[in-house]
């Protein structure tokens, strides 16, 4: 009898390790299963998911809402396109100086903000985005205004004699996912950390955990900068991708697209983030042929969000992953 | 130095509006001392503690810690620096964490020795963090809470939570603990049991503490000394058995 059960649980503990190879594979080979288009809408997808992932870091974990990813966002493509343009930095200088960009002009739009309260704080965060935009369509000097900036190249690596340029669909799609893979190790290394637990604890309770000594507010400011970080990043690439960038890089729309990235796929948790980023995004860019379909079809998804998956998608992924490894 | 008080209060004054919660309350604590302070509701006590551990910004007054004047420090400095830690009247746990994790996370701004520290995910640092297991390990036997270690804190009754409380407050090595009505609303056996606890702390580890309580008989079992607040004012200190024999104590919780 416990013979034939530990068997059981054996062969069952198996089926994890098979399909996280096959989704490993799906990934590696997407380009050539799907058509450009779906590449395309993956690209997008896999970009979205560098903010959302920041978002969580803030939303997730530590229980700060906040609408200011796409200005973010927006200070990572303008940062990349303006030193691409201007100075003709390559891909990595751009990426990293948009992430860092984003991260220190968060520190003082935080220090005031993070003295709101939490529903003040979020309207002053959506402030942030259309202050961002205005200062994008108005400096003009800069920015070009309306005009925003074009030919922004194509990513290139130069590494002694040997050097290329990532320009099909199909090498910026192992670009991005290159760099989706190592966001998500970094969320998931500062989740892991004490720091992580304190954030958690700093959502649960603040009150309580300043009384444990945690300096609460140093730790909200360092993950909002945080958050920025993944959102400049995500912008920059953005800008490498479409080559083009202008002021409606700073949207509300990609601020609301990121939260219901976070909130669907499982706030707080970072294979809901992949998966939320996945399904939205590649959702509504893959019905971008039907405009008037998209629109509907994403009203739906927030809908059915609302009634039947309030903690996102995060619960029936763990229940399934728990399924399929014989867990009790 | 054994002479000094561990914890001084001179002239601390708070008002809420129109309301004079605390009105001109100046006490000290002795080292190694278990002191009580008793008062009917709304005396001030709770908004004493407040203004003590940094939760509250009292009007005027001093607080003065192991020689320290630490007068304006926030919450989290007064808890993390000064060790004076302190329990909330309506109790509180981080509720989806289990218990483990909540004593965890009580005692790592004590073992890490920076806050950049705490992102560090290397040997170092997980080393520290087991260090706490195993600490949060010993202290949940002691609180007898071993067997819903891995249960959320949320899930478990009033005065299991208090016991969380209370043993993350242990978590640290503190130099006082400031317990605001600790035995209110839970049953005989977890008295007995924070009782316990709270002798042990005392005798073992050497830690100081304030005890609000309106439980008179644990009041006179477990402190050396009380103090009686009324109308946000210091009425009496002295000892417990002089004190529920006085006369305007009596008063003070009839009159109401
Ligand atoms: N945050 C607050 N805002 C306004 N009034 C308060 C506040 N906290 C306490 N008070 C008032 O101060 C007085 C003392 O309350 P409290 O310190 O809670 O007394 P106790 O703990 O002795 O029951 C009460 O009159 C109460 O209403
Ligand atoms: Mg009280």
């Amino acid at each position: 009898m416990s013979l034939t059960e530990t068997a059981q649980q054996i062969r069952r503990r198996d089926l994890r390790i098979p399909l996280g190879a096959i989704l490993l594979v799906i990934a590696l080979t997407a380009p050539f299963i799907g058509s450009r288009y779906v590449t395309h809408s993956l690209i997008i997808a896999l970009i979205f998911m560098l903010p959302a992932h920041g978002l969580n870091l803030l939303v997730g974990y530590t229980g700060l809402l906040s609408l200011a990813q796409a200005a973010f966002f927006g200070i990572g493509a303008y940062t990349a396109g303006l030193l691409a343009v201007t100075y003709g930095t390559p891909f990595y200088v751009n990426v990293v100086a948009a992430g860092l960009a984003a991260g220190a002009i968060a520190l003082p739009l935080g220090i005031p903000a993070l003295r709101l309260r939490s529903t003040s704080f979020v309207m002053c965060t959506l402030g942030f985005v259309i202050i961002g935009q205005a200062i994008a369509k108005n400096w003009i000097s800069v920015t070009r205004g309306d005009m925003g900036l074009s030919s922004i190249p194509k990513p290139h690596f130069a590494l002694g004699p040997l050097s290329f340029t990532v320009s099909g669909t199909m090498g910026f799609y192992y670009l991005a996912l290159a760099i989706g893979a190592l966001a998500t190790l970094a969320v998931w290394a500062i989740v892991r950390s004490p720091a992580g637990r304190n954030m958690i604890a700093i959502r649960e309770n603040e009150t309580l955990a300043e009384s444990v000594g945690i300096p609460t507010w140093r730790y909200k400011l360092i993950v909002f900068m945080i958050s920025a970080v993944f959102a400049g990043v995500g912008g920059s690439i953005y800008a490498h991708y479409l080559t083009v960038v202008s002021p409606l890089t700073f949207q509300m729309y990609y601020s609301t697209t990121m939260l219901i990235i976070v909130l669907g796929g499982g706030a707080g948790t970072i294979s809901g983030v992949v998966f939320g980023s996945l399904l939205f995004v590649g959702l509504t860019e893959a019905l971008r042929i039907t405009p008037e379909l998209r629109m509907i079809a994403y009203g739906l998804c927030l809908l059915a969000l609302v009634f039947w998956f309030r903690q996102g998608f995060a619960p029936l992924i763990n229940r399934f992953w728990n399924a399929i490894g014989g867990a009790k | 130095m054994t002479g000094l008080p561990i914890l001084e209060i001179k002239n601390l004054r708070k008002s809420y509006g129109a309301v004079k919660a605390v009105n001109d309350v100046s006490i000290h604590i002795n080292r190694g001392e278990i002191a009580g302070m008793i008062g009917p509701n709304g005396s001030g006590k709770s908004t004493f503690f407040d203004c003590s551990t940094g939760l509250a910004k009292p009007d005027t007054g001093t607080v003065k810690l192991d020689g320290q004047d630490i007068t304006g420090w926030s919450l989290n400095r007064i808890a993390r620096e000064g060790r004076m830690l302190r329990s909330f009247q309506k109790t509180v746990v981080f509720k989806s964490l289990d218990v483990e994790e909540n004593l965890i996370i009580a005692g790592q701004m004590f073992t890490f020795p920076s806050l950049w520290s705490t992102f560090g995910l290397g040997r170092m640092s997980r080393q520290r963090v087991s260090g706490l297991r195993e600490r949060a390990r010993e202290l949940i036997k002691m609180a007898g809470l071993w067997d819903v270690r891995h249960q959320p804190a949320g899930n478990l009754s009033g005065g299991q939570q208090k016991l969380i409380q209370f043993a993350s407050m242990l978590m640290p090595d503190p130099k006082l603990i400031l317990l605001d009505e600790p035995m209110a609303g839970i049953n005989p056996k977890i008295i007995e049991r924070v009782v316990e606890t709270i002798l042990y702390a005392n005798k073992s580890l050497g830690v100081s503490f304030l005890v609000i309580e309106h439980n008179i008989d644990v009041v006179t079992s477990i402190c050396q000394r009380v103090i009686v607040l009324d109308q946000g004012q210091k009425l009496v200190e002295g000892l417990p058995q002089d004190i529920i024999q006085d006369q305007r104590v009596r008063e003070a919780y009839l009159g109401g």
